[in-house]
């Protein structure tokens, strides 16, 4: 019962809910002048949050290879697009 | 071969032609609304009533063609879905509801079809003496027919998918990917009903989201499922072979 | 191919033998994950699209967003996302009281999430910011709107799940559509996060 709770995926959530917290500062002008960095930071922020969230809580990291290449490279590509049209 | 699965295999072709059908409306419609009319994308709900009836004027020739064309390719909708709801009713024992259910919808879906067609053709009948006014609003009536009647198929799709995941065939008649993708389809299809509230943007109903990413998928969708349709009734055909060649016989009577 | 894997894995045996990776749930499930992601990421390109034609509007409208709210749906979805996560676990160790209770408490978060949402359409109805105010208002109801169908049809499944997990045996057939399951609950969360950040944080550039 305890390692059920103790466990890798508590330990993701409070990382999940911490890089939350970490955007949230960033969308309020904390650590950087430049909103533009900002705004970068926060999108790489959130895709590192959506690639925990794929890999552990849908469990891609034990998927077969094929599945987990295509959507680490959605995730690559998808923060690439967002990030450049943000700067853009 | 025994006589009722001669009778079986004719209908098989049948059936097959029946999906194939489906396929000859998206050609009709990429070479009629596409080439013919010119209304891949449509015109802007934002036109002028004026600049929208000159399009129509320059056209009418063109339009008049390509909607005599989908008045008949367009009516492969109905001839398309019973080549579905056969499959379905395979997959059904007891009452096969969702299979009249499907009967209904694909059935009443086929007016919203012809409709397009019959109404700008009635646009080009006369568009040069006609208010340009009245055109504008025939030509978003057609628009509005064609993505504000989501609804019925959408619930088509759905009933397509709670079909496979009841289907008590080993093994089952479609894929079972087949019903994830037709739930997929039906969520997809929503976003149409946006098109009442905006005149530009991705949600109007010449945008990106509501025109281009809709069209794809919904006749993306009869295009896929035409290909699973045909394969399903080959491999339905390919039983009744090797059944009565085991003297078993009859694997597309209904199941009781 | 079977034998060939087995004399690799067994040459290096730090990497994982293929038939302990398996896909989460069933096939069909990544059909409709996939295409949603489709979906979205066209979204997704849309909406900074549109931001960077109309960006003095998209700043005013970020503007008036109620950014708490945001924030207390975003730590709500990852909790339930977490909860399931959970769940699954549970259901490996055949703890099926804990698996009904950990889906019961996704469900609750998602209820939560819900009950969030109504409020801020509220606000912002009353204050009069509607589909059709402007650009921003239009993507932020219509992108929210369709999140939010997902999250209704997710919390069917999880209600299906929390009755389905009750009586256990988590083997097979049964372990797969719990998965499946799951991983919809998961796409909802993750489509959320990344929502979040356009919709709420991005600021100025």
């Amino acid at each position: 019962m305890k390692s059920l709770w103790l466990s890798r995926t508590t330990l993701i959530w409070t990382l999940l809910v911490a890089a939350t917290l970490i955007s949230w500062e960033l969308g309020h002008g904390v650590g950087f002048d430049d909103a533009r960095a900002a705004g970068a930071a926060i999108l790489v922020v959130t895709f590192i949050k959506v690639r925990f969230v794929v890999l552990d809580f849908m469990e891609i990291r034990t998927a077969p290879r094929w599945m987990r290449a295509l959507l680490e490279a959605w995730i690559v590509l998808c923060a690439s697009i967002l990030i450049g049209l943000f700067l853009s | 071969m025994d006589r009722f699965s001669e009778y079986l295999a004719r209908d098989v072709g049948v059936a097959k032609a029946l999906a194939w059908s489906g396929m000859a409306l998206v050609v009709s419609l990429v070479i009629t609304q596409g080439f013919l009319m010119g209304f891949i994308p449509p015109p802007s709900p934002a036109l002028s009533a004026e600049e929208l009836a000159q399009i129509f004027i320059d056209r009418k020739i063109g339009i008049r063609i390509g909607t005599l064309i989908q008045c008949i390719c367009y009516s492969f909708w109905g001839t398309w879905a019973i080549s579905i709801v056969v499959c379905m009713r395979r997959m059904e024992r007891g009452i096969p509801v969702l299979t009249y259910a499907s009967i209904a919808n694909a059935g009443g879906a086929w007016v919203f079809f012809l409709l397009m067609p019959i109404t700008w053709a009635m646009i080009a009948f006369r568009p040069e003496t006609m208010d340009p006014k009245f055109i504008q609003i025939m030509n978003d009536y057609v628009w509005f027919i064609f993505i504000l009647s989501w609804p019925p198929f959408a619930f088509f799709m759905i009933f397509i998918a709670v079909a496979i995941f009841r289907d008590h065939n080993v093994p089952t008649i479609y894929p079972r990917w087949v019903a994830f993708f037709n739930l997929w389809c039906a969520v997809l299809i929503s976003p149409a009903a946006l098109i009442e509230f905006v005149k530009t943007g991705p949600f109007a109903y010449d945008g990106l989201i509501s025109f281009w990413f809709i069209y794809i998928v919904f006749f993306g969708w009869i295009m896929v499922m035409s290909v699973c349709t045909l394969r399903a009734l080959t491999r339905a055909a390919e039983r009744v072979k090797a059944e009565t060649a085991g003297n078993a016989g009859g694997v597309l009577r209904p199941a009781t | 191919m079977s034998e060939e894997a087995a004399a690799i894995s067994s040459a290096a045996p730090s990497v994982a033998p293929s038939e302990t990776r398996h896909v989460p749930g069933e096939g069909g499930i990544w059909v409709l994950i996939g295409g949603d992601l489709v979906l979205f990421s066209v979204l997704f390109i849309v909406f900074l699209t549109m931001r960077a034609e109309q960006l003095p509007l998209f700043e005013q409208g970020r503007a008036q967003l109620n950014q708490g709210w945001g924030l207390v749906n975003t730590l709500l979805m990852l909790s339930s996302s977490w909860f399931v996560a959970t769940a699954i676990r549970a259901a490996r160790l055949q703890l099926a009281g804990v698996v009904a209770r950990c889906f019961g408490a996704a469900l609750a978060c998602g209820a939560g999430f819900v009950v969030v949402k109504f409020f801020e359409y509220g606000e912002k109805i009353s204050a009069g910011l509607t589909l059709t105010t402007n650009d921003f208002f239009m993507l932020y109801f219509i992108y929210t709107g369709i999140h939010l169908i997902h999250v209704t049809i997710g919390m069917g499944v999880l209600t299906f799940l929390v009755s389905y997990s009750r009586s256990g045996g988590f083997t097979g057939d049964k372990m797969r559509n719990l998965e499946s399951g799951a991983s919809f609950w998961h796409l909802v969360d993750l489509l959320w996060i990344v929502l979040f950040a356009l919709l709420y944080l991005l600021g100025g550039a």
